[in-house]
């Protein structure tokens, strides 16, 4: 197989999907009122299904050190702690965890 | 024109997914060298894709010997919530207009940069936008460039706990909306609930898994939200 057209392939496929929609914004911000709602809230939605379950996965058999670090840094901001210290002690406990 | 201080704090928030992209894309580019990418390949890959899980995705197809058409389709899957994102995100802008301006946000919509830009909580200049999608592409490409040439030079178990980054800027992000109101968390558990399920029951693949959780969370919120929590005039 040519790399490049592997390369330049799944570049398009990544990119079209991204930037395409800026160009329709106009259109989208006629949308109805709930789909318009919706666009708001995807953000929201789309935290829970970016952290579960790939944070617990991604460890494999050690998935308990993905959790504590997740919590810890959500303990953390509900705390209003600031982002860079979540990551800080999220890093701390994970070490951690794989360690033990 | 680009404003200096808005610039400067989008690099400034952008550091945390420097940080989580620099080392997930050390990873990276020793896959590439260890799938026989050469060097220019496997960077070039990085810098005009810009995209973590499709790029693995990518190559893990690519190492299992699947036909171009078939890796190009599940890359497409994989990325078809950035649909989702870039339209979302494409009203939160301050001048929806400018043609660079949307090309770049376009190009930078990756998953840390759609949430980060989304609480920001007002409208979005292009400027703040350039500094962090310029800072988590430098993280990307240079992560990349480095774990081509050198590995993972990282102590193990440092590299492996790196992976943690951007879930916990992730986590964070959830708990500042907490925070704000309660139904965050709900909203974000019903998609968390459903991936899960989907992903470790069901067997799905991750691509899809992700787009059916986040809309059917994206409308379970629109139900529960009024008008004004969801800020919509």
């Amino acid at each position: 197989m040519n790399k490049i057209v592997l390369i330049v392939s799944c570049a398009a496929v990544t990119l079209l999907p991204r930037i395409i929609p800026y160009f329709a914004s106009s259109a989208l911000s006629k949308l109805p009122r709930f789909l318009r709602k919706c666009m708001m809230l995807l953000p929201v939605a789309a935290l829970g299904a970016l952290i579960f379950p790939l944070a617990l996965t991604d460890f494999s058999s050690q998935w308990y050190a993905g959790l504590v670090g997740v919590a810890a840094a959500f303990i953390c901001s509900l705390l209003k702690g600031p982002m860079i210290l979540s990551i800080i002690i999220a890093l701390i406990s994970t070490t951690l965890m794989l360690l033990v | 024109m680009l404003k200096g201080k808005d610039f400067t704090e989008g690099v400034k928030d952008g550091f945390p997914i420097f940080l989580g992209y620099f080392t997930t894309a050390l990873a990276f580019g020793l896959l590439t060298r260890t799938s026989g990418f050469r060097f220019v390949e496997g960077v070039l890959t990085s810098m005009i894709t810009f995209a973590g899980s499709g790029q693995f995705l990518m190559m893990n197809l690519y190492n299992a010997g699947s036909l171009l058409l078939s890796i190009v389709v599940s890359v497409f899957f994989i990325n078809s919530r950035y649909i989702f994102m870039a339209s979302s995100l494409s009203q939160r802008l301050e001048n929806p207009r400018s043609v660079p301006g949307r090309l770049m946000c376009g190009f930078g919509t990756v998953d840390e940069v759609f949430t980060v830009a989304s609480f920001k909580g007002h409208k979005l200049s292009y400027s703040y936008m350039a500094g962090l999608i310029l800072t988590s592409y430098v993280g990307w490409v240079s992560g990349t460039a480095i774990g081509y040439a050198g590995g993972t030079f990282l102590p193990e178990v440092v590299q492996k706990a790196a992976v943690i980054t951007v879930y916990a800027m992730f986590a964070s992000l959830l708990g500042s909306e907490t925070r704000r109101g309660v139904k965050a968390l709900l909203v974000a558990s019903v998609s968390a609930l459903i991936n899960s399920l989907l992903i470790l029951v069901a067997g799905l693949s991750t691509g899809l898994s992700f787009l059916i959780s986040m809309i059917i969370a994206t409308i379970t919120g629109a139900l529960i939200y009024t008008d004004e929590e969801a800020g919509i005039e």
